[in-house]
């Protein structure tokens, strides 16, 4: 089907090429998987295969089998964040974007556009709107959007970071189902376990650019990030530090998002929030923050009524894709922001920007522009800013998606020694099982409409 | 396959509520452009109390007929409450007792200016939108004109969250101290900044997204047909 062979590319600028000598085969039906960390060059290898490298310095080449109509056969990418990819309003309106471009006739557009969704087992109207579908189903949209190109290549960017349990297990027979039929499949992904036995070859992207043959990595924490976690645990949770009774959201007329939701949260304990795309999680650490009111319902948090005024310094919000929070020129400047506006000394500031760099694993970044950073560093600059201030409750929406190994474990730990000697309140989300409750004290479930809350140790 | 074999067909969607595009105008889409232009206009060069309320009584004439649900309406209502609101405060702070009628005048003025335009963008789908600016744009221009419209809740999301993360850290940018010379470096350094860099970041993605959908291979883009599927919503079953 497609044939690199001693493959390079570098980025316009540079003179270090991010892709070396790489040499891949994929065959029709065939599923390959590319690993490796944050910046390693998988995103750019697939923009390669789909020939939408700018300018650049290019060396070896890609050499597709011809189709059976003698012609190139057409590669299908769907990249990592599927906001940006949603054009349209309506589901039939977005599969058809695609024609659109390539001048099909409105009449021939619905029958190609239906069987994309069947493809992708969608049974939904034409006219529905992609706004109310799961992240799961628009996820599935996306990949209808590029079969109805008739790809003989798909190539998936980091599938598995926006999809829920369900809508991993939905993609993983769509994608079984495509392999059957002979497409091939390309997957980028980290968590390079979640589709053993739909991946015929893993590949690894060894950071300096070349490719190695890789294999499936486990997902779970390390062992020795949850040694250090046992070792640290503090002796004794005490004060309450989220009170919540019979609380409910949703705004409007609307059926709530979730009701009846009371629990009560100790300082010092590790709180997991898990649910599916949509139940309700960050709406609930909105919640906690101030920043969302209850429909219904009391709630307390560290003592008081949440609001930006009451919590404003004694909470952190890490939320989602937090890079887009960093507008310093260095790292040190942008960690340091917090303490600067709390009117912290400056000779007491270097101390604690340092130690929680430090901690970060990023000292040697300090003196760095944020943004020319990748995005796991990134990630990690935007923890350590909301650690220096040491708050006393910490919310982090979805904390690891997109990051790799490494700067997950590193992240993990960073958590893990800011925790570590006090009674702080760590409370994180996640949508995908099996992520957290080894490290959790408490795990809250938020899934069809209720919050259930199960304490895990004592 | 079998169609729907994941068991999370449409009908399955959360709190069973109706999730079909809004686009069921009961007018054509250039009836509808060019009404709501002629209500604008309208709405700048009448001033007499009786011809405004009539206005607003053909305005949500307009509404119903575009099928558009009330929330846009309560949104719009609270937007006319602040902005009379502010309107009054100057004109009373300006000309006392006398500054009431012009600021109600004004404020009513501005509103059904401004109404027909959101009920028309409420109304029309991006195919429409982009069908229609076709016969005046090239078909990017038309593109982008309806991608950009598309976007501009994402960006306002974005925005949104930059801010509060922003707030939290520290930074003095709640509504109050917009009246702080002195905290004006920050609505700067941590809102714009950030927000123009995110704006740019999300442009670059999405017109990456649109080149990997072969957007550009052909310059004569065609269009989905859109309504045109729609089915009669009394023959469904």
């Amino acid at each position: 089907m497609v044939e690199l062979k001693g493959y390079g590319y570098a980025y316009p600028g540079t003179e270090d090429p991010i892709l070396r000598d790489v040499d891949l085969r994929i065959g029709a039906g065939e599923c390959h998987c590319l690993t490796g960390a944050t910046g390693s060059g998988k995103t750019t290898l697939a923009l390669a295969l789909k020939g939408l490298l700018g300018a650049g310095t290019q060396t070896g080449g890609i050499r597709f089998a011809a189709a059976s109509g003698g012609a190139d056969p057409t590669v299908g990418l769907v990249l990592q964040n599927p906001e940006t990819q949603l054009f349209a309003t309506s589901v039939g309106e977005e599969v058809a974007f695609a024609l659109e471009n390539r001048g099909v006739a409105p009449e021939q557009m619905v029958a190609k556009v239906r069987v994309a969704l069947q493809a992708v087992g969608l049974d939904v109207p034409l006219d529905a709107r992609v706004s109310s579908l799961s992240m799961g189903q628009k996820y599935r949209v996306l990949i209808a959007s590029v079969l109805v190109m008739e790809p003989g290549l798909l190539i998936l960017d980091e599938p598995a970071a926006q999809l829920d349990s369900r809508g991993l297990d939905e993609l993983r027979l769509v994608l079984h189902g495509l392999a059957r039929e002979g497409t091939a499949l390309l997957l980028c992904e980290h968590r390079s376990q979640a589709f053993q036995g739909l991946v015929d070859s893993y590949w690894h992207l060894d950071g300096h650019g070349r490719l190695q043959r890789g294999e499936a990595d486990p997902l779970t924490p390390s062992p020795s990030a949850e040694r250090a976690a046992s070792r640290q645990r503090p002796a004794l949770a005490r004060a309450e530090a989220v009170r919540s009774e019979s609380l409910a959201a949703g705004a409007g007329f609307d059926t709530p998002l979730w009701a009846g939701a009371s629990f009560a949260l100790e300082a010092g304990q590790r709180i997991l929030v898990q649910g599916p795309n949509g139940a309700g999680k960050t709406t609930l650490l909105r919640m906690l923050a101030g920043l969302d009111a209850p429909r219904e319902g009391e709630l307390r948090v560290l003592g008081r009524k949440p609001s930006l005024k009451t919590l404003r310094g004694r909470i952190g919000f890490l939320f989602q894709n937090p890079q887009r929070q960093l507008f310093e020129d260095r790292v040190i400047d942008e960690v340091a922001f917090a303490l600067k506006r709390r009117g912290v000394s400056a000779e007491e500031r270097r101390a604690r920007v340092a130690a929680i760099l430090e901690q970060c694993g990023i000292l040697d970044l300090s003196q760095r522009s944020p943004h020319t950073l990748s995005f796991g560093q990134k990630h990690l600059v935007a923890l350590a800013s909301v650690l220096v201030s040491d708050p006393e409750l910490l919310l982090l929406d979805d904390p690891f998606a997109g990051l790799d190994a490494h700067c997950r474990n590193a992240a993990w730990r960073a958590l893990m020694d800011w925790r570590g000697h006090s009674t702080k309140t760590l409370v994180w989300t996640s949508h995908h099982t099996g992520d957290g409750p080894v490290t959790a004290d408490v795990l809250l479930t938020v899934e069809g409409g209720r919050i259930a809350c199960r304490l895990l140790r004592k | 396959m079998p169609v729907g074999y994941f068991g999370n067909s449409f009908r399955d969607q959360r709190d069973g509520r109706s999730a079909r595009t809004p686009s069921a105008s009961r007018l054509p889409v250039w009836a509808s452009l060019g009404l709501s232009l002629l209500l604008a206009c309208l709405a700048v060069a009448l001033r007499a109390p009786w011809t405004l309320a009539a206005l607003a009584g053909v305005n949500l004439l307009y509404l119903v007929l575009c099928r558009v649900g009330c929330g846009l309406l309560r949104k719009a209502m609270r937007g006319l409450v602040w902005q009379t609101a502010i309107l009054l405060g100057l004109h009373c702070l300006r000309f006392g007792a006398e500054g009431v009628y012009p600021a109600l005048r004004v404020s009513s003025q501005l509103f059904l200016a401004f109404l027909p335009g959101m009920i028309f963008l409420a109304s029309t789908g991006r195919s429409e939108l982009v069908r229609l600016a076709s016969g005046v744009l090239p078909p990017t221009g038309a593109f982008v004109l309806g991608a950009s419209l598309h976007f501009v809740p994402l960006l306002v999301r974005e925005v949104k969250g930059i801010y509060h993360a922003q707030v939290l850290r520290g930074a003095r940018i709640l509504p109050i101290d917009i009246f702080k010379p002195w905290c004006w470096p920050d609505w700067v350094g941590c809102l714009i900044v950030p927000s123009t860099v995110q704006a740019l970041a999300m442009a670059g993605e999405i017109a990456m997204a649109a080149r990997a959908r072969d957007f550009g291979a052909c310059r004569h883009r065609t269009c989905w047909p859109g309504n045109a599927l729609r089915p009669d919503p009394e023959r469904e079953p």
